[in-house]
């Protein structure tokens, strides 16, 4: 239990914009799995059920669309602050605070492999992203464009079948089902567990919906963007009057 | 034992023997059978590309025929005659003729339902503005090619004529399909005195800010809800920015910083205990109106019969747009789509019957009777005129509608009001069909001008009302 008489330092990890993305796009995902699963499973009995529940195919094929348009709509907010950080904010894209991966992050996973092998002491200085965290947000982010390019497909043959040939239809088709499976697998179980079952944060890491990270575990977990942060001491927050 | 072998060997022989000889008799007999009966009485599997090649022929037997295919109407022969060069070409030529002329494979060999498309295409399907409002016009009155049109009263249905203006009997066989990209055919129906109660004027779809009183769909409709639209949101924006000029937690001047503290706020308070005392606000503050009543019971009468009208009729267009997407050929939305449903027909006039009541009765008070309490600015008046034409001009529609359309009394008379109305209309003989298009445009631009008007004057407590009351919700 933490002392609540004190009141304790921390630092702020998520915008509010990043909160609500997170959120949305968590629950348009589920919504998205769990329809697209019925219609492509459809002989299931659970998917039946399922699709008799939300009043039939017809409503499953629009709920789904519906929340891959939610989902997609995240995508455009993000490349829209991409946008606004850089030509507004005049801020660093590449900077060692990005979501972006640098050369630094190949040293990173060495050195962190070497730790987890017990060849080094201490893990390496982390900044603000892990290269684990690199990887849950870019294979979403990317991931994305392949399955609104291959659902379009799926969404309006007649239209794209006027400049590709019907096998593209097919392929997108096999495509979708597919990176359906591989992105639901990573999500469901890479993402959570990487997330949530560590030992450091088990049951659940709650700094994507609180947003805010205290002393320690900004010093555990990324020093590196710790110490820089205190070399100038800016970018702590007070805890929330 | 060498014995035994030959004798098993032999027996088993026999049997083969016997086994492939009755076989072939089998067959033999089975080839002799009579194949006629098979020709017609076989159930073709019309999901097959094989069965609907086999079903069509079997039509063409007659139908390809100019002397076989006709029909007697009228003392005239009509033909019949369906050519599969022609039909070939068409969007249908991987359907079987069954499939769409569903009642006619029986004896006697008569067309009774007419073609159903319902069986492929969603009644209200494509575009769902155009066919909501053509509920009852038959689709090959507009899809196909021929333009004479007729109504029937008595089923209440606008459908194709088998006979041409002159009253010459005509042939409907050509299956072809119209071009509907255009407007071009509209005209069969929309012109000056048409006998099918049309409009003169074809009148583009409902826009999405119709939503607020009637199903329409997801689309801008025409330019002027476009601009309407515009101003509103550049109204808001500007009242938003003028809200942001103040400062936020201590934070003067740099408008990002504000956002972020401020939406840091809200995420707090929503992810707090406090959320349950925000509920109650909204619950008793702004959905039953409470301070209103604190104020008076008549006070909150009068804008209960406006609020509460806008506000059933808005959740019930959203839901028919809902079961519209979620399920468009369900029992249910066929009924919510259909203004002229005796549900939507009378929730709808009774509402509107509300909101003029209100409005009416809001003018009486702040211009008539004047009491000490009421405070009247000018910018009163306009908002209660714009809603109350809106209203106003909507029954007038209603009426006029009801009136050229012949819509039959039983049908009418779930709107109790507009019926009253076209009854008063019918005894006027004017050109209703024409007016009704600049009625149309009078209360598509008055709503428009609600729109347009929405951040700027009175009606702008419709956003900050809710908010400001959100914002001085008592912590419990």
């Amino acid at each position: 239990m933490h002392d609540r008489t004190v009141e304790q330092e921390v630092y702020w990890r998520f915008s509010v914009l990043q909160r609500v993305v997170h959120l949305v796009v968590m629950f348009a995902f589920i919504g998205v799995g769990l329809t697209g699963f019925s219609i492509a499973f459809s002989s299931v009995g659970s998917a039946q059920t399922f699709v008799w529940f939300l009043g039939g195919i017809d409503s499953v094929r629009y709920l789904h669309r519906f929340c891959a348009v939610v989902l997609y709509l995240c995508v455009v907010a993000e490349i829209l602050w991409v946008l606004y950080f850089k030509f507004l904010l005049r801020g660093n894209l590449l900077g060692p605070n990005s979501i972006c991966f640098g050369v630094r992050d190949i040293k990173f996973f060495r050195e962190h492999i070497g730790y987890l092998l017990g060849l080094r002491k201490a893990p390496p200085p982390f900044y603000r992203f892990t290269y684990w965290e690199k990887l849950d947000y870019w294979t979403l982010f990317l991931g994305m464009q392949s399955m609104a390019l291959t659902g379009l497909f799926l969404w309006f043959p007649e239209f794209f079948s006027r400049f590709f040939p019907g096998i593209f239809i097919n392929l997108a088709q096999v495509l979708h089902f597919d990176e359906a499976i591989l992105a639901v697998l990573y999500k469901f179980f890479i993402h959570t567990t990487v997330r949530h079952l560590r030992p450091e944060v088990y049951p659940g890491d709650w700094v994507i919906f609180t947003g805010k990270v205290t002393k320690e575990t900004m010093m555990r977990a990324h020093p590196g963007e710790w110490a820089s942060l205190n070399a100038v001491q800016q970018g702590s927050a007070i805890a929330d009057k | 034992m060498a014995s035994r072998l030959q004798t098993s060997a032999l027996a088993a022989y026999v049997i083969v023997f016997c086994f492939v000889l009755l076989w072939q008799v089998g067959s033999c007999v089975a080839e002799e059978q009579p194949s006629e009966c098979l020709d017609c009485h076989r159930l073709r599997n019309v999901n097959s590309n094989e069965g609907v090649v086999s079903s069509q022929l079997f039509c063409y037997g007659c139908h390809n025929e100019a002397p076989t295919a006709h029909a007697d109407f009228r003392a005239s022969k009509v033909s019949l005659q369906v050519k599969p060069e022609y039909f070939l070409k068409s969007a249908h030529r991987f359907v079987a003729c069954t499939q769409c002329h569903t009642s006619v494979a029986q004896s006697p060999h008569r067309n009774v339902s007419g073609v159903q498309c319902s069986g492929c295409h969603p009644k209200i399907g494509g575009s769902p503005g155009t066919h909501a409002e053509h509920q009852r016009v038959r689709c090959e009155a507009c899809h196909t090619d021929s333009p004479f049109v007729v109504l029937n009263v008595a089923s209440n249905e606008v459908k194709l004529s088998r006979t041409n203006a002159k009253q010459v009997p005509i042939s409907l066989a050509k299956h072809k399909a119209t071009d509907v990209t255009g407007e071009e055919f509209c005209t069969r129906c929309h012109i000056s005195n048409n006998q099918v109660g049309a409009p003169t004027m074809v009148l583009p779809s409902k826009s999405f800010v119709c939503l607020a009183c009637h199903y329409s769909p997801l689309r801008m409709g025409n330019p002027v809800f476009l601009i309407a639209v515009i101003i509103s949101i550049m109204g808001i924006i500007g009242m938003v920015a003028f809200w942001f000029r103040a400062s936020v937690q201590g934070e003067v001047a740099s408008v990002h910083r504000k956002i972020q503290l401020g939406s840091e706020v809200v995420w707090a308070k929503i992810f707090s205990r406090e959320i349950f005392s925000i509920l109650k606000t909204i619950f008793f503050d702004i959905l039953l109106q409470r301070r209103i009543l604190a104020s008076g019971v008549s006070r909150w009468l009068i804008h209960s019969l406006i609020f509460y009208s806008f506000f059933a009729r808005f959740a019930l267009s959203l839901l028919t747009l809902l079961l519209q997407n979620l399920s468009p050929e369900g029992e249910r939305t066929l009924i919510l789509v259909n203004k002229d449903s005796s549900f939507v027909a009378a929730f709808n006039d009774l509402t509107g019957v509300f909101i003029l009541v209100g409005v009416t009765w809001a003018i009486v008070r702040r211009y008539i009777t004047k009491p000490d309490y009421v405070s009247t600015e000018e910018q009163d008046i306009v908002a209660l005129v714009i809603i109350g034409l809106v209203t106003f001009s909507g029954f007038i529609l209603e009426g006029i509608r009801f009136h050229t359309a012949h819509i039959p009394p039983e049908v009418a008379l779930s709107a109790f009001a507009g019926y009253v109305i076209s009854k008063l209309f019918s005894v006027v003989h004017v050109g209703w069909q024409s007016i009704y298009g600049y009625m149309w445009y009078v209360h598509a631009l008055l709503w428009a001008l609600f729109i347009a008007y929405l951040p700027f004057g009175k009606l702008r407590h419709i956003i900050t009302t809710p908010l400001s009351l959100l914002l001085g919700y008592k912590k419990e």
